[in-house]
């Protein structure tokens, strides 16, 4: 877009040289003076009752300094398991020592009684009265058991003749869904629109099939981690590597019962978050209580290991999806009974089940979604929460209907897609949106039609779509004497979004980029900001940016034109100056004359001042080809092209735009390919990079990124969140390409070469 | 613990320390000496956050004992830009947008440059390779690849 001069544009980041030379802190790089190492004592076995913690011996080793349990928790929240432990790693207790070495012995003395319970670990096997229970015997009805159910109490509540035959008759068909009796059931959802039955029956092809999701950890590179100091007065200040300083403020004060004032949370520069970095009590809660106790500052590090046995993962899931279709290619029902693995606490994303409905336009849509407890790690957000989940359910199933009737996959796809105004299956009404350019770009770019493949060769396309948050956020801009701008905001940088606020900034002033500085306040100072994810920091902060920098323009104009003696209609802000229009020769004024003289003025300093809620965000898509190559011998699957589009709806950079997209899709990939937190009888067992494998550059070719601008109206320069959507649709890009490629539907991830294998014995057309 | 006397140069400064024979070479740059730029992502070996050069080599810091490194050469992340000026490798990861939350940037940038001093002349499917034991989890790594010969060019076309 030529109509402007900084936004739009591939500038390096604000942060580049701090990043590049090791200068910027990051969470583990805060080193108060006196600072203790704190370490976490953690449970050996996936659920057992605590029978006794014994510290005794570990109080006794020199260099210790502050042990703590759920009696030292006085608001009595629970922070630390006291009589029964839900998964391995479920935090116990915690110790605060002069060195890190010294606080792991310390740990390691800390004698545990269990009395070992019965695990359960997979979804299907804990919603089994067999199952051993999690929190309580309470049980929930699967979606057949509901319908009947909710006809038995209509019945019910009118008392005429005959309902107590039609009641005795509903009662017995109940019993045939003995099995639709679910335990350990964390949260359900159920959602319909129009009627499944009769679309199914309507359908010509009705394809049906069960998909299997694993758990997998963000595996953003920097482990959690705070540093917490409680001073004397009770004033806590927190160093807290975390997407969302406020919420943690909140957190804390909630989970200790004290005020908010009374605690300070300074966010450090975040080593990737993806969703992961919201947790209070991973870290930060245990810091707190242990500085309290010591007296001293004190630093909660995770390792690696214990990411992966007390992080927040994303959930997996297995979900049933069915869908119904014309011959000649028009989706007419679709149905999906979901169980999402919430381990031991609720929060799995269930909500999102919904998403099978992807961007197609579908009249009968039914969607019965249980979250089940089991003895795992609670779950988190991560990259686009529940949606790559659904989306490969509902895409690998939509490329097996594309197969059946003979229609190529992109078509099939273009044809059912909705456009602007068309009906959203259980939704309001679509607007204008920009899917099928989406997914014709990635098409053209990847050289879909005239695709040509070898043996064992083969070509998969998916699309999944995200729509970005959005949330409260405050800006300050001031313009100094030598014309320069500096933004003050709280919210925290996720990977290039302070260089996006910087560019709205610089582009509103006229001012030179690098003219204009950004600096993150902490919680005590910054106006309050939303946490940055759910792709929302650019929606929200480039909003709130924009109206800050247009109050500030506003206040400059008024001083020009006190200064100049003219009329603020006759004043244009240009180059970083005002001119005067009307007059020739031309008169101006430069921004720094300006905030000179404003210190004089009675209005004072030139700060512009944003301050933003919401407005309505826009759907945004991602489409994705890959072109793979399966070794039928080994079952190992080569990317030979990886193309990704996107419609951001303007990109104010569209070099971070690209790394968004690029880095996403290659998550995307991993899900797909590699990654699984495996659960053996006693909880996770691959926790580290050499049984949890994550991909390098030696895994991936080059990730070809299309940048689609179809513009968002509520977005600052049409601008709609990107870093979600770009993970949403490569799992089932994947396996299509695997299905093309040697005629093997895999339904399980991930798509490991063992289970290629095993497929391909089996059917498939490889070999 | 009793602590052993150690002796190491890092990034030309010279320093005699003390240090308990547990402690690995991560540790003493990190929280003896001070120099943080080094990262610890698994303390493993694994991600490669922790990349040091030692005597001219790339190491892992993490899995190298701190006593262990006594008489070497080491060069951390903050001992590669010289008189205000950044090293190619670091330009080149401005340039292309090689990195996103940086945390393993620098030890990316630190098995580029052991690779680069090693030899020049390698395909991009080499370096691919040879970065292998470095894990990013932010760009997919398609700009840090970018940067990597970006910087090669840079450097050939200066030396």
């Amino acid at each position: 877009m030529s109509e402007y001069t900084v936004v739009g544009q591939k500038l390096p980041r604000v942060d580049a040289v701090e990043k590049v030379t090791g200068a910027a802190q990051y969470g583990a790089d805060v080193h108060p003076a006196g600072m203790l190492y704190g370490k976490i004592v953690r449970s050996k076995h996936a659920h057992a009752n605590i029978l006794s913690i014994d510290t005794s011996e570990a109080e006794k080793l020199p260099g210790v300094r502050a042990i703590i349990t759920q009696d030292d928790v006085p608001s009595g929240r629970r922070v630390f398991a006291t009589d029964k432990v839900l998964y391995l790693g479920e935090p116990l207790a915690a110790v605060a020592a002069t060195d890190p070495d010294i606080a792991e012995e310390a740990a390691e003395l800390i004698k545990i009684e269990y009395e070992v319970l019965p695990v359960v670990q997979d979804v299907m096997e804990a919603i089994k009265s067999s199952a051993p229970r999690l929190h309580s015997d309470e049980t929930k009805e699967g979606p057949n058991r509901r319908d009947i159910s909710a006809k038995i109490k209509e019945l019910s509540r009118d008392e005429a003749d005959g309902n107590s035959t039609a009641i005795r008759k509903l009662e017995a068909e109940l019993e045939n869904y003995a099995d639709e009796v679910y335990y350990n059931i964390s949260a359900e959802s159920h959602t319909e629109a129009g009627d499944v039955e009769k679309g199914f029956a309507e359908s010509d092809i009705v394809v049906e099939d069960t998909y299997v999701i694993p758990r997998v950890h963000q595996t953003y590179m920097e482990p959690h981690v705070s540093v917490a100091s409680a001073d004397s007065s009770g004033k806590i200040t927190v160093w807290a590597s975390t997407q969302g300083p406020f919420a943690i403020r909140s957190g804390i004060a909630g989970t200790l019962g004290i005020p908010l004032t009374q605690i300070n949370v300074i966010g450090t520069t975040m080593g990737g978050g993806f969703g992961g970095r919201f947790g209070v009590i991973i870290t930060h809660v245990p810091a707190v209580l242990l500085s309290q106790k010591a007296g001293r500052p004190v630093r909660v590090q995770m390792t690696r290991e214990e990411e992966f046995l007390d992080g927040r993962p994303a959930p997996g899931c297995v979900i049933k999806l069915k869908t119904g279709a014309t011959k000649d290619g028009h989706i007419l029902a679709r149905q999906a009974l979901a169980f999402w693995d919430s381990g031991s606490v609720s929060g799995a994303s269930i909500g999102s089940t919904i998403r099978v409905r992807g961007v197609y336009k579908i009249p009968n849509i039914k969607i019965d979604a249980y979250g089940v407890h089991t003895n795992k790690s609670g779950t988190a957000a991560y990259r686009a929460p529940g949606a790559p989940q659904a989306i490969f359910a509902g895409e690998s199933q939509l490329d097996d209907i594309a197969e059946q009737i003979g229609m190529d996959p992109v078509k099939f796809r273009l044809m059912n897609m909705r456009e602007e105004g068309d009906t959203v299956p259980a939704g309001g009404s679509e607007p204008e949106v920009g899917y099928k350019e989406t997914l014709e770009a990635v098409a053209d770019a990847a050289g879909w039609w005239n695709r040509e493949a070898d043996k064992n060769q083969g070509w998969g396309v998916a699309v999944g779509d995200w729509t970005n948050g959005c949330g409260p956020g405050g800006v300050y801009v001031s313009v100094h004497e030598d014309g320069s701008a500096r933004i003050f905001h709280g919210s925290m940088d996720i990977t290039g979004t302070d260089t996006a606020i910087t560019q709205i900034i610089a582009e509103i002033l006229t001012i030179p980029y690098k003219n204009v500085t950004i600096r993150r306040g902490d919680t005590d100072s910054a106006p309050y900001s939303t946490g940055s994810g759910g792709s929302v920091v650019t929606f929200t902060m480039g909003n709130t940016a924009k109206l800050a920098a247009e109050d500030a323009r506003r206040r400059i104009l008024e001083l020009a034109a006190e200064r100049l003696n003219t009329n603020v209609d006759d004043l244009e802000l240009r180059d970083g100056a005002v001119h005067i229009i009307t007059v020739d020769p031309p008169k101006s004024i430069s921004l720094g004359e300006l905030a000179a003289y404003s210190l004089s003025t009675t209005g004072g300093p030139i700060v512009g001042k944003g301050s933003f809620a919401r407005q309505p965000s826009t759907p945004a898509l991602a489409a994705q080809i890959a072109k793979v190559e399966v070794d039928p011998d080994t079952g190992r699957t080569r990317v030979l092209k990886l193309v990704a589009s996107q419609d951001v709806g303007f990109a104010i950079n569209p070099m971070a735009v690209e790394g968004q997209i690029e880095g996403g899709t290659v998550q995307g990939y991993a899900w797909a390919m590699m990654e699984e937190m495996q659960y053996g009888e006693n909880g996770n067992v691959n926790p580290g990079f050499v049984d949890y494998r994550v991909p390098t550059s030696a895994d991936l070719p080059t990730v070809e990124s299309v940048i689609v601008e179809v513009p968002a109206p509520n977005g600052p320069y049409g601008a709609k969140g990107v870093g979600e959507p770009p993970i949403t649709p490569t799992l089932a890009t994947m396996a299509n390409a695997v299905n093309d490629a040697i005629g093997v539907r895999i339904t399980e991830l991930p798509i490991k070469p063992e289970k290629v294998v095993d497929a391909l014995k089996n059917n498939g057309h490889g070999a | 613990m009793a602590k052993h006397p150690v002796s190491l140069t890092v990034n030309g400064d010279e320093h005699d320390l003390l240090i308990e024979p547990r402690k690995t070479l991560l540790a003493v740059l990190r929280d003896t000496i001070g120099l943080t730029g080094t990262k610890e992502g698994c303390s493993t070996g694994d991600c490669g956050a922790c990349t040091v050069i030692v005597d001219g080599k790339a190491v892992t810091s993490c899995m190298v004992l701190g006593v262990t490194a006594s008489g070497k050469e080491i060069t951390t992340i903050e001992g590669l830009a010289s008189d205000g000026e950044l090293h190619p490798i670091q330009q080149a990861f401005i340039d292309t947008g090689g990195y996103q939350c940086g945390f393993c940037t620098p030890g990316f940038i630190m098995a580029s440059k052991a690779l680069v001093d090693e030899n020049l002349d390698r395909t991009e499917e080499e370096f691919r390779h040879a970065l292998g034991g470095n894990i990013c989890r932010c760009t997919g790594y398609t700009k840090i690849l970018e940067a990597v010969l970006q910087a090669v060019e840079e450097i050939r076309a200066t030396s």
